[in-house]
């Protein structure tokens, strides 16, 4: 898959020289390309923090870096936008992703782009996936690049696409042209109680989320969670032969006939800071089997086989917990690995979600030094699963081979979640 | 299997006695398992019975005794000591204000209960002191020196010195301190108790050790701006503790964003009554405590280190109900009455409940500077930290 700038340079001798070096500028100009603008938004997480900076290693950062003009394509009455334009004249609002791109102009005028195509008010189709229109943004961005002979690095918020062919052609076009992609969620980056890393070639066996909201939505979180972990181990990813959905019934038999390990499932949610009391006049107390029946209505988990055998279950448990937990078993160590990735998710329990701190500073570094501070593979698995999630359960949760998701790559060896 | 009897002030639903003791009763989560102490809940004594009073389903539910006397809980009905080990929860419940705003917990007088058993019985056991020894160090010091009189170990406090750090930072020993300060909220004698551990459990691992306080002063009001511009505390060291809050409020209330509330001089919009608690220690360390309602809503720690910067961190308050960060407390608590040895010194919430009284006093005379020479309380910190990180 991995094509070098020398044989794409020979091999396209017709098209448009897109690929010649770029000289980093110092002071990256950014253009954000959002779906929607209001309060706890993506958008507004994000592009906030380029705006009016963030808390980051015990100090307040402003990003190197100008986010000079944004298009939003759905203005809705509770719109915070319109506040930001006023007061940072900076930034400015374009009708469209090529003016963004351009700052108004005929070239590609800025030096990083950064898609955020989470909320507003798309449809959904009928295997219930929202159709964020995150490929139709990137192919007019690709647009520009192609149009002005310049690529430039490129984040694009949570998965891909709903569509795995759209997101593999992004990826792939990516690649092709060059540019630094980085993609996915805040979980893999993260604070994390216990503050904790996988080993690098940890032989794993089998690994488990436990976690909570729906599909097509959240399970994507817990796939990235799982995926940023298990991806250091021994041999690195080889990609997901096949994927199997559980809902409702079908889930509590398959947790009860120990279809995934119960003692992961146990350590995961042991690591929650959420579960709610299964007893009234009780705070914090184990529940039983029946007892999580009664709080979780939808539960979903999804079980799959990677190529080097390893399988990983990642669990939706609405009504039982509201975090992200990790648990998995590491051959040679004895017990059980785990720990919670911390979401201090507002409004209920902080103003802030912070959890946005991490994932913005790691994609500000692509940003000044054109390289990729974590895979974008990754995301392109983790999308191919959530998408193969959603598939299983549209067909009355069968087994779904995946021979599309053999994908292979290798987790750097630094640690980028939050530590410091 | 030990034997534990706890002493608490009222028993009922997210009460700390109920928080604590039914952890005993249940278990709790630990280092990714459920953990589930071997011990057992003896006899339990409830000074008031208010509505939602959990003691009775309680006892009935896990076979214990609920008695009408400290002794007789102490004793299990009979004649002498008949536990291994007591938890005393003197927190919650309806007790009045003094003078200063202090409530009138009766902590000291349960210990004090307990001690008449332990002397009259001549066996002592570990003791759990739930929050500040007293709102009277000349008590809290009593219960502290008897313990070692009577050769007990002793262990008291807020959770906040051991739960979850983000990031999870320790100072190391003998670090040379030159400046340190907390923020929090919350009201005087209560919440301030929190960040007086939290702020204490950090500075006291530096160079020599604790050495005690020679002097506090408490102000209120636009004087804490005052004294900010005037640098009698860091601007440096606030912003570096408030870019550790996942809280800020105003605008972010507002709209979401975020906001250097130092820099674009927002604390003084939002606090309405904002409270700085000064500290001289000893040897020289200085250290502040703001009590900032209507900024944030966690405690965030900084400090200037010789050679190491500015560190800082938030002590994580997890989620209510479950407030796990008690399940912390709860692990300290119960390797005390496992091994016999406290984990962390007495010797801090002692100080820090002298600092705490004195904070106070400062604040009913006319916020002025008061000497302390009775704080000059000594001791070390444990080696190995003892914050949640497993």
């Amino acid at each position: 898959m991995k094509i070098s700038r020398r044989s794409l340079l020979l091999g396209m001798a017709s098209a448009p020289v897109l690929l010649r070096m770029q000289r980093r500028p110092a002071r990256p100009k950014l253009a954000a390309i959002c779906t929607t603008y209001f309060k706890y938004s993506h958008s507004q997480h994000i592009v906030d923090r380029f705006l009016e900076g963030y808390g980051w290693n015990g100090t307040w950062h402003h990003p190197p870096m100008d986010l000079v003009s944004i298009y939003i394509d759905q203005i809705r009455d509770d719109d915070v936008s319109k506040s930001r334009l006023e007061q940072f004249p900076t930034m400015k609002l374009y009708p469209t992703i090529a003016e963004a791109l351009t700052l108004g102009g005929s070239k590609l005028a800025v030096d990083g782009v950064v898609l955020v195509g989470e909320h507003g008010r798309y449809p959904r189709n009928e295997k219930g996936q929202t159709k964020y229109p995150r490929y139709e943004f990137f192919k007019q961005i690709v647009k520009v690049f192609e149009d002005s002979g310049r690529s430039v690095p490129v984040f694009n918020d949570k998965h891909l696409s709903w569509n795995w062919e759209w997101a593999k052609e992004m990826y792939d076009t990516s690649r092709k042209m060059g540019f630094p992609l980085m993609a996915g969620s805040s979980l893999p980056v993260t604070w994390r109680t216990p503050s904790i890393e996988m080993p690098m070639g940890a032989r794993l066996r089998e690994a488990m989320c436990v976690c909570y909201g729906g599909v097509d939505s959240y399970d994507f979180h817990g796939l990235e969670t799982l995926q940023c972990m298990v991806e250091r181990r021994s041999g690195g990813e080889t990609g997901v032969k096949w994927l199997q959905a559980y809902r409702g019934d079908a889930f509590w038999r398959a947790h009860q006939e120990g279809v995934w390990p119960k003692d992961l499932f146990e350590a995961s949610l042991c690591r929650s800071h959420t579960l709610k009391p299964a007893r009234e006049g009780f705070n914090d107390v184990r529940p039983s089997v029946e007892q999580m029946r009664g709080l979780v209505k939808d539960p979903v988990a999804y079980r799959y086989e990677h190529h080097d055998a390893l399988m990983c279950t990642m669990v939706l448990m609405s009504g039982l917990i509201e975090d992200f937990n990790f648990a998995a078993r590491i051959d040679g160590q004895p017990g059980i690995f785990s720990t919670q990735m911390y979401l201090p998710m507002p409004p209920a329990r902080t103003s802030l979600a912070n959890f946005f701190s991490p994932l913005v500073n790691n994609f500000e570094q692509m940003y000044l030094t054109g390289k990729e501070t974590y895979p974008p593979e990754r995301t392109l698995l983790t999308t191919g699963l959530t998408a193969a999630g959603v598939e299983s359960l549209f067909r009355q949760q069968a087994r779904y081979d995946t021979p599309h998701l053999a994908i292979k790559y290798q987790a750097p060896k630094a640690s980028t979640f939050w530590r410091t | 299997m030990k034997r534990i009897a706890v002493v608490a002030t009222v028993y009922r639903y997210l009460s700390h006695a109920q928080h604590i003791g039914d952890r005993f009763l249940v278990g709790y989560p630990r280092d990714g398992a459920w953990h589930k102490p071997d011990m057992k809940v003896v006899s339990l004594y409830v000074d008031q019975k208010p509505e939602g009073d959990q003691s009775a389903a309680r006892a009935k539910e896990f076979d214990f005794q609920v008695y009408p006397t400290i002794a007789e809980t102490l004793r299990c009905g009979g004649s002498k000591l008949a536990v291994d080990a007591v938890l005393v929860i003197g927190e919650h419940g309806d007790y009045k204000r003094n003078d200063k705003g202090q409530v009138l917990y009766p902590r000291y007088e349960f210990v004090k209960q307990c001690v008449d058993v332990f002397e009259k019985d001549g066996v002592a056991v570990p003791v759990y002191n739930d929050k500040h020894l007293s709102y009277s160090f000349e008590h809290a010091k009593w219960m502290v020196d008897t313990s070692k009189r009577l050769k007990f170990p002793m262990l008291a406090g807020s959770s906040l010195p051991v739960t979850w750090r983000l990031p999870d930072i320790e100072l190391p020993l003998n670090t040379e301190i030159e400046s340190a300060l907390m923020v929090g909220y919350g009201g005087a004698d209560v919440m301030d108790f929190h960040g007086f551990e939290a702020l204490q459990c950090m500075v006291e691992r530096r160079k020599g050790g604790e050495s005690g306080v020679a002097a506090v002063q408490m102000i209120e009001g636009d004087a804490v701006w005052k004294a900010g511009a005037e640098g009698r505390y860091s601007k440096e060291l606030l912003t570096a503790a408030l870019s550790r809050s996942d809280s800020p409020q105003g605008q972010t209330i507002v709209d979401g964003r975020t906001q250097d509330l130092v820099a674009k001089g927002e604390l003084p919009k939002l606090v309405k009554n904002p409270a700085a608690y000064f500290i001289e220690y000893r040897d020289g360390l200085k250290a502040t405590l703001l009590m900032l309602n209507g900024a944030v809503k966690d405690f965030n720690f900084a400090a200037r280190v010789k050679g190491a910067g500015i560190q800082s961190t938030q002590f994580f308050l997890s989620p209510e109900p479950n407030v796990t960060y008690s399940a912390c407390l709860v692990r300290k608590i119960e390797e005390m009455f496992e091994t016999g040895k406290a984990p962390y010194p007495v010797e801090r919430t002692l100080l820090v409940s002298g600092i705490l009284e004195s904070c106070l006093t400062s604040r009913v005379e006319g916020q002025k500077r008061l000497e302390t020479p009775h704080l000059s309380v000594q001791y070390r910190a444990p080696q190995v930290s003892q914050h949640a990180r497993t």
